[in-house]
């Protein structure tokens, strides 16, 4: 039976924002429909209205021209609306099969019966026996469609499913997606990537600010034409130009690199070894908990490894914690930005002083000197075009991208000759992505160097000159980044090997 | 469903707003508990917060009292806003009163301008040693501090009580479990003729000013501001961690020694069982009832010694025990909570079925 899912004049309005803006859509089955959006332009929000997380203020959901009351999760889960969420909803330490038949109303005999049939009908491979955490992010995403699919959904709704997915998962994913489209299942696809609109969905609907801006068919859409659509404005192309970096001096070297840890939520780092030149971007590609979060903070010094050897301008500094490091010109950026690079209960001008360095002098003879640090900051806010003057303001009140050009700009006005960066554009929207790689682009051009620990294979090939994939704590050799493709690196990612 | 939410903005002017909130709440909580126990609610708290502060004298032993709950929540001020939990300043106060009065014992029979510094400076190494023995364990063995300082106050009491009784005891004190007099020369200088408010006071008020400077404008003060919110973001800064912890216990466990001295040298003017009514566990009261601000401390370290004073005239005209007066510090500490809680979450009532409560 056909299913269509009408939403009418939804609107949601939150203290100082309008989340939802008179959204009208309608859905019909036998379609992949992809909802795209910048990061805040309402997507969530239509996605949690539609699953019962919240409620609209205003406006109505219809399923085959019934009106929905969508109180609660389960009015959803009643009404035949799946969801899979971007961050999973399982319980790390019970088995696959523990975690189907938690919210299961039939037998253990009966479900396990009914659920590998599923898995025979999809070609899923999961043993349900084995606890949840010892699955690849895949392979959980699955025993969440498993769970959707055992209520023989109408409508399934899928949330930045292939962020944590390697290219290979992603594939298999569309497959999967294609084949239950096929079936009659609706399929809702957020995303803000927007090769996976065109690959999958067949149509799309663009939202900006809370409202759907345009609704159209994927086959008549480019790249350009949906980015145009989704920012509002026209993207300057940025490319990077090829540095020719052959025989240029390693600025930075680490050899034997080991790292053991008790904690079973930490990453062993077996024996890594590399260098970057001057004027290079080194990119390490990888899952995200393969060991990037100990790389860098050792690369940082917030870990101190023994018999590690890191070498930086001539210097051996494997022993120096990272404002001693800072001091030989390194600078840091780390993933997260709300409780590690930046605290957000501190005022702007706060937060630019924990870049503490000997030529700062932001602290003479242990006083603050708060116009000094108050100059600087004020000049961060202007040359990296944060969207404020006031440095007073809590940096809790500043976007994720104007927190992060605060931080970049931070670690950059001193100059440094390397600056370290774990996944930099991290939850920002296109415009503030552009700033930013702009920005690490330059840096390469002044001939200072970068490393770039990312979990986004586009914007590693995008920026780096050479580029190594972590795995399990090991890593890959190192590749020019124009022999590197994101098939490639999707194996590596997965941990199979190139030739 | 009843939802709870952490509030995204909190007002600054509330934040300093809800003590007071808390205090009132107190104030209607011993009227109930007064007029359970059969006492005219108003006439009981009149006794309680009015009577006491009446005259000059009483005046004078609120700032008596107050001056070691400020002078030890200030130190623990420092400890807090790091995210350091020390509890024993009890044990700070004891130690820094034990090594304080031992060297005031030992010149018992002399005279001289030099000796009550000497006093004072053994009293504040006193309290900082024994602050130091949580904090080298929490630093390089990975202890808990809490425990550890909590149960460091038993070590220090009962040390001070095998001195009193043995050693130390007044050779010519038939045996009371208490030392010699200290010297004129060991005493702090009274204020005023014929109350006890001691020269301690002004240690008190240095140790305000003197901590709100390196809190707010030293580098010092801001490495333990980032501590206390974020230790990753401490940790990535490269602040040493170690050397911070092993300084704020420092200053702490300094200060609750002298607050410790200040006592024996003031209106005591001996070591004997009881030097302390609780002052050290009283002053975390004080210390978050000031919002670990050290003008907030004063006024907080005023309203907690109007509660000891309060308790010892109920005791005096309304027969009733003067531990009333930690009622009363509990209750301020309970409104404190519970506000604080309000204020920083938001409770959401959400209208579900019973069989929808599985989601």
């Amino acid at each position: 039976m056909a299913t269509d899912l009408r939403i009418s004049n939804i609107s949601k309005i939150y203290p100082g924002c309008i989340a939802n803006d008179n959204v009208s859509l309608q859905f019909k089955s036998g379609k992949i429909y992809a909802l795209l959006g910048e990061n805040g332009a309402g997507k969530s929000t239509l996605v949690k209205i539609l699953s019962g997380v919240i409620s609209p203020d205003n406006g109505e959901v219809f399923l085959n021209e019934k009106n929905l009351k969508l109180s609660s999760p389960l009015d959803a889960k009643k009404n035949k609306i799946g969801m899979v969420f971007q961050h999973f909803n399982l319980f790390e330490t019970l088995s696959v099969f523990e975690n189907l038949s938690i919210d299961a109303t039939e037998d253990n005999k009966s479900l396990r019966v009914r659920i590998n049939e599923i898995l025979k009908k999809y070609n899923f491979s999961i043993d349900l026996d084995v606890p949840v955490l010892n699955l690849s992010a895949g392979q959980k995403q699955k025993v969440e469609i498993i769970r959707c699919l055992l209520r023989s959904p109408k409508v399934l709704i899928m949330d930045e499913p292939t962020s944590v997915l390697t290219e290979q998962e992603t594939e298999e994913l569309f497959i999967s997606l294609k084949k239950f489209c096929d079936e009659g299942i609706l399929i809702i696809y957020i995303t803000h990537k927007l090769k996976e609109v065109l690959s999958l969905c067949d149509e799309v609907a663009v939202m900006r600010k809370g409202k759907v801006v345009s609704v159209s068919q994927t086959q008549n859409e480019r790249v350009e034409t949906l980015a145009n659509k989704m920012v509002g404005q026209k993207l300057a192309k940025i490319k990077k130009k090829i540095n020719i970096s052959k025989n240029k001096d390693e600025i930075f070297k680490v050899k034997h690199l080991n790292f053991y840890s008790d904690d079973p939520f930490e990453t062993n780092l077996v024996n890594l070894n590399f260098s970057v030149k001057k004027g290079e971007c080194l990119g390490i590609a990888g899952i995200s908990g393969n060991g990037q979060n100990e790389l860098f903070q050792i690369l940082s010094g917030e870990i101190i490894t023994p018999d590690t050897s890191i070498i930086f301008r001539n210097k051996e500094i494997a022993k120096l914690n990272p404002k001693q490091r800072r001091e030989y010109l390194m600078a840091f950026s780390p993933e997260d930005r709300i409780s590690q690079a930046a605290v957000p209960e501190l005022k702007i001008y706060e937060n630019v002083a924990l870049n503490n360095f000997k030529s700062s002098n932001f602290f003479e003879k242990g006083l603050v000197n708060e116009k000094k640090i108050k100059d600087h900051s004020k000049k961060i806010l202007s040359d990296f075009s944060v969207n404020t003057d006031n440095v007073e303001l809590k940096s809790q009140f500043l976007s994720g991208g104007n927190l992060q050009k605060l931080i970049l700009g931070r670690e950059l006005i001193t100059a440094p000759e390397l600056l370290i960066c774990y996944n930099p554009t991290w939850g920002l929207d296109v415009g503030a992505i552009n700033y930013i790689h702009e920005t690490l682009i330059k840096i390469n051009d002044q001939e200072k160097s970068t490393i770039l620990i990312s979990t986004d294979t586009e914007e590693l090939l995008k920026l780096s000159d050479r580029i190594a994939v972590i795995y399990k704590g090991k890593l890959s050799k190192i590749m020019p980044s124009e022999e590197v493709t994101p098939e490639k690196l999707g194996v590596l990612m997965g941990g199979g090997s190139i030739d | 469903m009843i939802k709870i939410e952490k509030r995204n903005d909190v007002p600054m002017a509330l934040y300093f707003f809800t003590p007071f909130i808390a205090i009132i709440l107190t104030i209607l909580g011993g009227g109930i508990i007064f007029y359970i126990l059969g006492f005219n609610p108003i006439e009981a708290l009149k006794f309680y917060f009015i009577t006491p502060i009446s005259n000059l004298y009483g005046f004078s032993e609120l700032l008596l009292k107050a001056t070691p709950l400020c002078l030890i929540a200030i130190g623990l001020s420092f400890c807090f806003k790091s995210n350091n939990w020390n509890i024993g300043a009890e044990g700070q106060l004891t130690f820094g009163a034990i090594v304080g009065g031992g060297v005031a014992l030992l010149f018992y029979n002399q005279e001289g301008f030099y000796i009550l510094p000497l006093v004072i400076i053994a009293g504040a190494i006193g309290g900082m040693i024994f602050a130091l023995i949580p904090a080298i364990l929490k630093t390089y063995f990975n202890t808990n501090e809490i425990l550890v300082s909590l149960m460091l106050v038993y070590v220090s009491k009962l040390l001070l009580d095998y001195l009193v009784v043995g050693p130390w005891s007044n050779p010519e004190g038939f045996n009371f479990p208490e030392t010699r007099q200290f010297s004129n020369s060991s005493r702090m200088p009274l204020l005023f003729e014929g109350l006890r408010i001691h020269a301690g006071i002004f240690l008190a008020l240095a140790a305000v000013m003197l901590s709100w400077f390196v809190l707010y404008k030293t580098y010092l003060g801001f490495q333990i501001k980032v501590s206390g919110l974020s230790l990753k973001t401490a940790k990535y800064a490269g602040f040493k961690g170690k050397t911070m912890i092993l300084v704020v216990f420092m200053i702490s466990g300094a200060c609750a020694g002298l607050a410790g001295v200040g006592e024996i040298t003031g209106p005591i003017g001996q070591l004997h069982r009881m030097i302390s009514p609780d002052y050290g566990f009283t002053a975390i009261i004080v210390a978050f009832l000031g919002r670990l601000n050290p003008f907030g401390i004063i006024f907080a370290s005023l309203v907690v010694a109007l509660t000891y004073l309060g308790a010892e005239t109920a005791q005096i005209f309304l027969q009733i025990p003067k531990y009333t007066g930690q009622v009363f510090q509990g209750m301020i500490l309970f409104f404190l909570l519970a506000s604080d809680y309000l204020l920083f979450f938001k409770v959401k009532i959400l209208n579900l079925k019973k069989n929808e409560l599985r989601y």
